[in-house]
């Protein structure tokens, strides 16, 4: 056991995880150093992230966890490592944790009541009673493109099967789409001049949230007249403690479901197509029975683009993790993007391998209690897009490096351009 | 065989349902409803499976 240090006291790890240079790399320039912490050091205290977003004296550091045992570890004890005071590397401010970050940032008992009235609608068996849905849902933005034969593969493509398929389940109807897509981006974009346009970032964060808290509140206002069957009519009919959520409540809850929505399986299948690419052999061997090894390759391309590279936790109280001390109130976060390449528990992990079996990656979770609430609507989404490209247009490749973002929670791809033999018109 | 909830425990995540689908089933009002009452010995590797993965620890075997 280390001596007990306070926060002040700790020595800085020498590897950067900090700096905006570290998170405008590529996923293999990072590897090198996850690599090198989990063989020498899994469990190391970092300086704080500069962000300029929003500086919070109190922030001295962070622990990294860059294992996949110690990251299950910290995901399975939930009343030691808490999600209450924030999910982001970040500090931020006490407004957005409650504005943006909805049951993701909540701890039991009301984390439990409020993520089981969204359970239903999430479940393997009522996925699979939309499945039609969302099959039809990448069948119609295959339509749009097929003729086309090159495109921007983010916006045409990756962004729009999840904003369709969440905003049919949530009930958002095609007008507001395409904002609640764009807007969407903010809470992790906003550290990127391509998307800030010059725009002040907390400014700009807090525009989003407004945006998407007044077409929640349209809505609901809709709902509360006309219930549908979708999850703002369960929101709004929901009781919890004998309570109506109120209408915040709600707003976040929306905006979680939207980012959470929007912006991860976008992530998964513009890292897919890329790595469709660049592993012809890959390709080759999952052309040879589309339908039955999909499910397989849907594992290892989530794996591989690991769409959300970070989620953090705060100690409740002062425990121990891997022989370390953790004060109350530090800062622990969990490296999924570390995890997805740890030797001891894959074989190769550089390597995207259609095959892999078993794939025990924690692109969803470490299996606790805040475990991907949308798994299995993602699994079917990307299964339902790459079966819809790769049957109608079979040579479709990306061309040239995608344009990545510069963040540290989404792995994010802007841009990214893809070509293709048109199909012929119909 | 059969499968005890904790319902205090319990949040729905939905991790039993993926895993035996035919056991567990999370019904519309959020609640997880256990289907077969009685299971038979060859399922229990299935039902280690549900328990271990279960992120709330609510289910149990009850031999």
């Amino acid at each position: 056991m280390t001596a007990i240090l306070t926060r002040a006291e700790r020595p800085y790890d020498p590897a950067d995880l900090s700096s905006l240079a570290f998170w405008s790399g590529t996923w293999r320039d990072r590897e090198k150093t996850f690599a090198e912490l989990r063989a020498e050091r899994p469990i190391s205290w970092h300086r704080p992230v500069k962000n300029g977003l929003f500086e919070d004296p109190n922030d001295q550091g962070f622990w990294a966890v860059a294992r996949h045992a110690d990251l299950v570890e910290v995901t399975r004890r939930p009343a030691d490592f808490i999600s209450g005071e924030g999910i982001l590397f970040e500090s931020m401010p006490k407004e957005f944790l409650d504005a943006g970050q909805g049951f993701i940032a909540m701890d039991p008992p009301r984390h439990t009541k409020i993520r089981r009235l969204m359970a239903a609608a999430f479940t393997p068996k009522q996925l699979a009673r939309i499945d039609d849905h969302i099959v039809a849902n990448a069948r119609r933005i295959v339509d749009d493109i097929a003729e086309r034969g090159e495109i921007d593969f983010v916006t045409e493509v990756a962004a729009l099967v999840p904003m369709h398929n969440i905003c049919d389940m949530v009930g958002i109807p095609e007008e507001h789409r395409r904002t609640i897509a764009y807007e969407s981006q903010f809470p992790d974009g906003w550290r990127d001049p391509r998307l800030l346009q010059g725009a002040d970032p907390l400014g700009r964060v807090a525009q989003a949230i407004m945006t998407c808290q007044a077409i929640a509140m349209e809505l609901v206002e809709a709902r509360r007249r006309k219930p549908e069957n979708d999850l703002i009519t369960a929101m709004v009919q929901a009781e919890v403690d004998g309570e109506r959520l109120t209408d915040e409540e709600i707003s976040a809850i929306f905006f979680l479901l939207i980012v959470a929505g929007n912006d991860t399986t976008r992530q998964s299948t513009s890292h897919g197509l890329k790595a469709l690419t660049d592993f012809p052999e890959q390709r080759a061997w999952l052309m040879e029975d589309l339908e039955g090894r999909m499910p397989m390759a849907v594992e290892e391309i989530v794996r591989y683009a690991t769409p959300i590279m970070t989620f953090r936790r705060t100690a409740a109280h002062d425990t121990e993790l891997g022989g370390h001390h953790i004060t109350a109130g530090d800062k622990v976060i969990m490296f999924y993007s570390s995890a997805n390449m740890d030797t001891e528990v894959f074989d190769h992990p550089e390597r995207f391998d259609l095959s892999r079996s078993p794939n025990k990656h924690v692109a969803f979770g470490g299996g606790g209690i805040h475990h991907c609430l949308g798994a299995q609507l993602a699994r079917r989404q990307l299964a339902a897009t790459f079966h819809e490209l790769l049957t109608r247009l079979p040579d479709i490749h990306t061309v040239g490096e995608p344009e990545l973002g510069n963040g540290n929670f989404f792995h994010t791809v802007l841009s990214m351009r893809a070509e293709f033999t048109p199909e012929k018109k119909r | 065989m059969k499968i005890v909830v904790d319902r205090t425990k319990c949040s729905s995540i939905g991790l039993c349902e993926a895993t035996a689908p035919d056991i567990f089933q999370i019904g519309a009002d959020g609640e997880l409803s256990i289907l077969i009452e009685d299971i038979s010995e060859d399922r229990r590797t299935d039902l280690e499976q549900a328990c271990e993965n279960c992120p709330t620890q609510a289910l149990s075997i009850e031999d």
